[in-house]
């Protein structure tokens, strides 16, 4: 099983839509998929219309006292299984903080499920602490979403520093996000970057009203409006990321 | 750790307008349909359907990117697929590597994956909802009709599968429990492949190679053994096609076992047909066996190339191409030459007057002897002197005895393996078993004695004709080390024969046959 995780310092720059996108194509694709909601807010749990059943279910989870079995929930999207967020996980950094050797712990959570998954998604809160930790420990790909601004790079390979020293560093691919075209800067940005960076996507996904509208529709744009220009750029990103995956 | 998703299938019960029961659902759940779709896909399985034995069911269909193999377990996970690429039928080494040749590889194992039957079904897919607006239960309505079976597709019973989503047992729960006590729908008899492979003439348990004749002790011998030979004959026919076709070699080998067996029943129960035709028709089968063998030698060898390469350092395996090549080329000369036997006259007129024989009248039973007598009584005292007849053919082989005489102990084994498969029923399992037991541990080790012997005879055949070849003089090398590795496993095999032979020949079991097969 391939372990993703969407991930970036700051919030609202779609992580939970390339998440759940992302793990949507997956599926269709015919790969066994699951989503880890791992982010309190529950976004996307929310877009599936999963509601986690038993409040501080996440919390024995990652302590390994619950049966993970129980708490896995089947989406709309035949293939894809999501792991609901639960609002335990506000508390996560303390959860994980309390159990032994809190870095490895989401792996080891994750382990069992290898046999039945080809591909794991984690969906993560925005902050950098021991919960980032534990799920760069791990990820096998790091899926980073940036919205072009004159700070952007400099951001991104802060992560890099970071990940330098942590024991086990994961690939990382970046992609642009909510660009729009219309911006100077936006489209500045997206330009100046060097042609050929390994590190950087080169599907880019646009600031685009059907990707807002997921939370109205509660579904995927790539299920609800595959032709959209957010579903074509999702596709070529799926795309991009697959074959990185070797999957 | 299971995540299995349960699906349930019921078969429409004839007459029930699928419409009616799609708003029946909707009147009882919340339902959102999904457009209709309407598909043509190919049922494939092996000819002897070991996907369908095992609960399988693989489909070829038609994909945004060319054809795709689709396999599912029916147990509700997702299906696994592959592209089928352009071939008349599919060898594990045809396809695709990674899950899909995963999964089917250990259930085919040398057998072919062949298009069995085409179906066309329309699928109208709905999800019951929950108050969220969620699927918590998917369903597929699926009208079926078999194609290729006659001017009009051929209409098969409709199914409806529901299926579960996981983690929502109950709202399943609640829709089979309706579907079925309120409904009153029943699971479908048979699978759909089943039920499509029987409407496009095929047999749904595929080509049989155990014969399944039920006798009664009184039964007369004659009749018991005209009705075994007929269904044998029924296999040799049913794998004559495939035999031609060479999809894989197994058509050719049950072909050649369901030919083999027929002459042994023949043989053991010869005084239940007239002598002069019986003669006739045991020289004909003899002629099929001997035209069929070459070939099947050399399935053998090939069959068992990569086993015969673990004896042999990795770094000298590619001395050894021009080896297999040669058997490859072999083989392929042995094939046309049969192919040419089986499609010409001889073979034509050999099998009808055979087919005559089993089907015609065998003449007054003045000259057949145990023609009238109940088999149990004339089988049962076969098996006592063949079983007679091996302990004491074995107890005369030790370590000096040629290799002849373990092969004649084999073929003798055979004949009993054979009586004991065919009329065995007839006597108490806690008999046979054992006895059928103790018998295949002995036919393995001179199984395997005999196959390495004439394995090792073709390849030091081969070493002049590979002297010519490129790269010979280095395979001739490494060809040593091959016939080396036979002879130790065929000293292995003979070094358990007396074990083995022990077993098979102890006194409580000879007590034991005397006193069951007495007659």
């Amino acid at each position: 099983m391939k372990v993703v995780a969407t991930y970036n310092i700051k919030g609202g720059v779609g992580k939970t839509s390339a998440a759940v996108n992302l793990a949507a194509l997956a599926a269709a694709d015919g790969l066994r998929t699951l989503l880890w909601d791992l982010d309190p807010q529950g976004a996307a749990s929310f877009l599936f219309r999963v509601r986690p059943k038993v409040r501080g279910g996440g919390r024995k989870l990652v302590r390994g006292r619950s049966d993970i079995t129980e708490v896995l929930r089947g989406t709309d999207v035949e293939g894809l299984d999501l792991l609901p967020s639960d609002f335990s996980y506000r508390h996560m950094d303390l959860v994980l903080d309390e159990s032994g050797k809190p870095i490895q712990r989401l792996r080891k959570v994750l382990a069992p499920l290898g046999e039945h998954y080809d591909l794991a998604m984690l969906d993560c809160p925005p902050s950098i602490s021991l919960v980032s930790e534990s799920v760069f420990d791990a990820a096998d790909t790091l899926l980073v979403p940036l919205i072009p601004s004159t700070l952007t790079l400099r951001t991104f390979e802060q992560l890099g520093e970071f990940l330098d020293e942590v024991d086990r560093r994961p690939d990382v691919l970046a992609f642009f996000s909510m660009v729009d075209r219309r911006k100077r800067l936006h489209r500045q940005v997206v330009e100046a970057l060097p042609a050929g960076r390994g590190d950087i996507a080169a599907a880019i996904v646009p600031a685009a009203t059907e990707v807002e509208l997921m939370g109205v529709d509660r579904a995927p744009v790539v299920v609800r409006a595959p032709r959209s220009r957010g579903a074509r750029a999702y596709t070529a990103l799926w795309a991009e990321l697959r074959e990185r995956l070797g999957l | 750790m299971t995540l299995e998703v349960p699906t349930h299938a019921f078969a429409l019960p004839e007459g029930v307008d699928p419409g009616a029961l799609l708003s029946y659902l909707g009147e009882r759940f919340e339902v959102a349909a999904d457009p209709p779709t309407s598909v043509t896909y190919t049922v494939v399985d092996t000819a002897d359907r070991r996907l369908g034995a095992t609960g399988l069911d693989l489909a070829l269909e038609g994909g945004r990117t060319g054809n795709v193999l689709v396999l599912r377990d029916g147990a509700g996970t997702p299906p696994v697929t592959g592209p089928a690429g352009r071939h008349r039928r599919w060898l594990v080494g045809h396809l695709p590597k990674g899950p899909l040749r995963e999964r089917l590889g250990p259930v085919i194992e040398m057998r072919a994956l062949l298009p069995l039957a085409r179906v066309q079904v329309d699928v109208q897919a709905l999800r019951v909802l929950n108050a969220d607006a969620k699927t918590v239960v998917r369903m597929r309505l699926a009208t079926h009709a078999a194609l290729d079976t006659g001017p009009e597709p051929w209409p098969l019973t409709p199914r409806l599968e529901v299926t579960g989503v996981l983690g929502y047992p109950r709202p399943l729960a609640r829709v089979v429990g309706v579907l079925t006590s309120e409904a009153g729908l029943v699971e479908p008899p048979s699978t759909m492949a089943d039920e499509a492979v029987a409407a496009s003439g095929g047999d749904p348990g595929g080509i049989r190679s155990k014969v399944r004749v039920a006798l009664r002790r009184d039964d007369r011998t004659d009749k018991a053994a005209v009705r075994v030979l007929r269904d044998l004959a029924g296999m040799v026919e049913a794998n004559l096609p495939g035999t031609l076709a060479d999809y894989d070699t197994e058509f050719l080998h049950d072909l050649r076992v369901a030919v083999r067996r027929s002459r042994s029943v023949l043989r053991e129960l010869k005084g239940a047909f007239p002598p002069d035709e019986l003669a006739r028709q045991r020289a004909a089968l003899k002629w099929i066996q001997s035209i069929t063998g070459p070939t099947r030698d050399l399935d053998v060898q090939l069959l068992d190339w990569d086993h015969l390469l673990t004896g042999v350092p990795a770094d000298r395996h590619a001395a050894l191409v021009p080896v297999r090549t040669l058997l490859a080329r072999h083989r392929a000369a042995a094939l046309r030459a049969l192919k040419r036997e089986l499609r010409g006259p001889a073979y034509r007129d050999a099998w009808a007057s055979y087919r005559a024989f089993l089907d015609g009248k065998l003449g007054p039973a003045a000259d057949r002897p145990d023609a009238k007598r109940p088999i149990a009584e004339v089988a049962g005292r076969r098996i006592r002197k063949v079983h007679a007849r091996m302990v004491d053919m074995g107890a005369g082989i030790d370590d000096t005895s040629p290799a002849d005489d373990l092969h004649e102990l084999r073929k003798r084994g055979k004949e009993l393996r054979y009586l004991l498969e065919f009329f065995g029923p007839l006597w108490p399992d806690d008999v046979v078993k054992p006895l059928v037991k103790s018998l295949k541990g002995l036919q393995d080790v001179l199984g395997t004695h005999q196959d390495r012997e004439v394995q090792a005879g073709h390849l030091r055949e081969l070493a002049d004709e590979l002297a010519g070849q490129v790269g010979g003089p280095e395979a001739l090398l490494v060809l040593g080390v091959l016939v080396d590795q036979l002879e130790a496993e065929q000293r292995a095999a003979r070094g358990q024969f007396a074990e083995r032979f022990a077993d098979f020949a102890s006194k409580q079991q000879r007590n034991l046959v005397r006193r069951t097969f007495a007659g």
